[in-house]
């Protein structure tokens, strides 16, 4: 990954919960001022401040405004990406291989409780025509598409519902995770409030509000800084084509996302090479989806992982063991959650979803309706 | 490390009211212009960077549907945004990564379709800016309308410039004559741009001063139109760059925000209260400056595109950028310094006071010094020859400052 390295040093993350009895400020601060602690970095020595919130999501015109100052990117280079943390951590990246900053400091916050994030989605569609049908949103349109994805493939409801089972139950070891729901079965998932044909309330990532933020440091400073970094080995983003325009049966986007990743990591076989995955999943049809473009299986065989347990916490390719988005969603920070889980199955501190012995970790996140565009990171920890 | 990046192809919508296109078919309209200027092909480009305000025309992340129209799909695709810095941002956000080694060629873009809301420009967008802010400072009793005096939340970005233009005619000595002179050689810049909005040829301060009076000391005439417009550029590794004739090249990049607010953090009454102050400014121009290897740039910057939705912020940023002794931009103003054919030509392209497509604006700052490098400004290309250009944008509360050097050499 050209001449320099780049390392994870520390992160943090909020409790994710519905209505959290705290300013957009105040979990901004919690988070920043954790990561900072845990890289051992003062903020005199962060050169840059990244962060990743939607003015839509947090209802108000240039979010990161106010959070200059919690952030602590007072008289720093600071900007903002306007989508999932993991693109904001892949600018922090660039902004250490460029070789002009050493430290960068990644912040993604989401209060979804202050402004719906469904009623947004309306908003993301084409607006000289698909807005004015009144008809889609981003729920319907993953309806369709997990209609669309279990009738080509013969893919069961309760094979579905044993997604929001798996990570569900992971999700309730989680301390961060916001829906906990110890002992879930394939039936209350079926039982659950019928949203959108196929899709049911427990088949679809909860609306959170949560921070995450992330230190990242280049090889050099993150020696001096630490004897466990966590290593970016690859990364690849892509976007897909509008919902309108393309297949969606198959995650075209996040296949050539996870190729670019592969090949900067120099991974040839991922299902062999990749200890853990932690992965955006916002519906769980969707996670059997993301299996396939990984490369974890053939196309349309994504079932038999979870019918088999394989992506279970135990077995051969544990995918979301945190709980996943279906376990806490505060959109632009799902993704940076997944890098931060990621890199704390690496380092080992996942407690009581640990995966043993994790050598390579994939965290995934994604933008937009129907995972429209995605990232992939390969994380790796030391050799 | 660092690796030499230019920015070789430009492209801008004409700016206006553009109700003949629609978002996508707007920003597509500057995407080609800058493919076609740049003599690449869609597919050599790796990366997209785009960005504009979010709501301002009642769209939310317009690049998921009008990605189609600029060949995304397949590519990575960042979406940037700032506030007033977003072009500026976007632009950077690009040159970085093809600096880090990630990609080769990347397309970078910025727009605004303020005519798209009902109500003109940007008004319900700008109040939501600190709106949220003040409603918990109402569960104190606060009185609205004394936190609207305090935070300028009244008429929005012209609210916070008329305090500032006041703290700069306080900190200066300059006059409203002087915002006047601006303004005129803003609006006479603009006749000669083509894809400029308010062009009106042979404008005089005198013309400006019969205009009505908004909030003082901002005269109608002081103000920046809501337009319509995309920006693009194309920014490229330095062997791609090569084959370019005269490339303009990426020699210093710098951003820094201050606080935010004019009150302090939670209007505790601590924040900076000359919103002329401007340190980040000074701070950004210095990094920029000393990665561009530029010592003296009163000597070394040979034009210079100030973002200047208002008449004050041209005289008070050039002040910032080190073109002039603090408080003395004025001066080199009435002595004509700072025209096309001046010593020092600023906002050759009538500047953001005569076109503001907001998202588009900063990103035009740099699109307008790349083309004096190139020497392709046409009608308002400097006389004289340019071999660093300063591009600046300021956003947020004008507590967010990008600054970019672009020069006819790579970076020593």
């Amino acid at each position: 990954m050209g001449v320099r390295r780049v390392a994870i040093v520390g992160y943090a993350q909020t409790k994710h919960q519905w209505d959290m009895p705290k300013t957009r400020e105040d979990m901004v601060f919690e988070v920043a001022k954790g990561a900072a602690e845990m890289a051992g970095v003062t903020r005199e020595e962060i050169d840059t401040v990244i962060n990743a919130s939607s003015d839509y999501l947090d209802g108000r015109t240039i979010s990161e405004l106010f959070l200059t100052m919690p952030s602590g990117a007072y008289l720093k280079d600071y900007t903002k990406t306007e989508m999932d943390g993991a693109f904001a951590a892949l600018y922090g990246v660039m902004k250490i291989l460029a070789g002009t900053h050493d430290v960068a400091l990644i912040v993604a916050n989401t209060q979804g409780s202050t402004f719906n994030p469904h009623q947004v989605s309306y908003h993301m569609l084409d607006p000289t025509f698909d807005r004015q049908l009144k008809v889609l949103n981003d729920m319907a349109i993953a309806a369709i598409q997990a209609r669309m994805y279990m009738d080509k493939y013969g893919v069961a409801e309760e094979e579905v519902a044993m997604v929001s089972v798996k990570n569900l139950w992971c999700a309730a070891k989680n301390p961060n995770a916001h829906r906990k729901m110890p002992g879930v079965t394939v039936e209350d998932v079926l039982g659950s409030k019928m949203l959108y044909e196929p899709i049911r309330e427990l088949m679809m990532s909860p609306v959170s509000d949560g921070a995450c933020a992330v230190v990242l440091a280049s090889e050099e400073k993150a020696r001096k800084l630490t004897d466990n970094p966590v290593w970016i080995e690859g990364v690849g983003s892509s976007q897909d084509f509008y919902v309108r325009d393309r297949n969606l049966q198959r995650l075209e986007a996040l296949e050539k996302a996870a190729r670019r990743a592969y090949r900067m990591a120099g991974i040839k076989d991922p299902f062999a090479e990749i200890d853990v995955a932690e992965v955006t999943e916002r519906y769980a049809h969707e996670e059997l989806m993301i299996y396939e473009a990984l490369g974890f299986c053939e196309e349309g065989k994504a079932r038999r992982l979870v019918d088999n347990y394989v992506t279970w916490l135990g077995g051969q390719m544990p995918v979301n063991p945190s709980g996943g988005a279906l376990g806490a969603d505060p959109i632009t920070a799902t993704g940076l959650i997944r890098i931060v889980e990621a890199a704390k199955q690496i380092r080992g501190e996942a407690g009581a979803y640990q995966v043993p012995e994790v050598r390579r970790a994939l965290a995934h996140g994604q933008a937009g309706i129907c995972a429209q565009s995605n990232i992939v990171f390969i994380l790796g920890g030391e050799e | 490390m660092w690796r030499n990046v230019a920015v070789i192809g430009v492209g801008q919508t004409k700016h206006g009211r553009r109700r003949d296109v629609n978002t996508a078919e707007m920003i597509s309209e500057a995407a080609w212009r800058a493919i076609e200027d740049a003599e690449i092909a869609p597919e050599d480009i790796d990366a997209i960077v785009i960005g504009n305000m979010q709501g301002f025309g009642g769209i939310c992340q317009a690049e998921l549907w009008a990605g189609d129209w600029i060949g995304a799909p397949g590519k990575s695709v960042l979406r940037v945004a700032t506030g007033g810095t977003t072009g500026g941002s976007v632009a950077q956000a690009a040159m970085y990564s093809v600096i880090s080694g990630l990609y080769d060629v990347v397309l970078a873009i910025g727009f605004e379709k303020h005519s798209d809301s009902k109500e003109p420009g940007a008004t319900t967008g700008l109040a939501h800016v600190g709106l949220a802010n003040l409603f918990y400072m109402f569960n104190y009793g606060a009185p609205m309308r004394a936190l609207f005096a305090l935070s300028g939340g009244v008429g929005a970005a012209a609210g916070v410039s008329s305090y500032q233009a006041m703290f700069y005619m306080h900190r200066s000595g300059c006059r409203i004559e002087h915002y006047d002179m601006v303004a005129a050689k803003s609006r006479r810049n603009a006749a000669k741009n083509e894809y400029a909005h308010l062009q009106w040829p042979n404008c005089t301060p005198d013309d400006i001063a019969k205009t009505p009076m908004v909030a003082y000391p901002l005269r109608f005439g002081h103000i920046c139109p809501a337009s319509d417009g995309a920006s693009a550029i194309i920014v490229a590794s330095e062997e791609i760059a090569r084959r370019v004739d005269r490339p303009a090249w990426v020699k210093g990049l710098a951003a820094c925000a201050d606080e935010e607010n004019q009150m302090g953090e939670n209007a505790q009454g601590v924040g900076i209260l000359d919103t002329s102050e401007q340190l980040q400014c000074r701070i950004a121009a210095m990094k920029a400056y000393e990665m561009a290897k530029i010592r003296n740039p009163r000597e070394e910057i040979d034009v210079a595109e100030i973002y200047q939705p208002f008449p004050h912020q041209e005289l008070m940023y050039a002040e910032k950028l080190m073109l002039f002794d603090d408080g003395k931009a004025w001066i080199a103003l009435e002595e004509g310094e700072t025209e096309i054919d001046g010593r020092i030509p600023i906002d050759p392209s009538g500047g953001v006071l005569s076109t503001n497509a907001i998202g588009s604006s900063a990103m035009q700052r740099v699109a307008e010094c790349a083309l004096q490098i190139m020497g392709k400004a046409g009608k308002h290309q400097v006389p004289k020859d340019v071999k660093n250009a300063v591009a600046h944008g300021w956003g947020g509360s004008t507590n967010f400052t990008v600054v970019t050097v672009l020069g006819d050499a790579p970076r020593r």
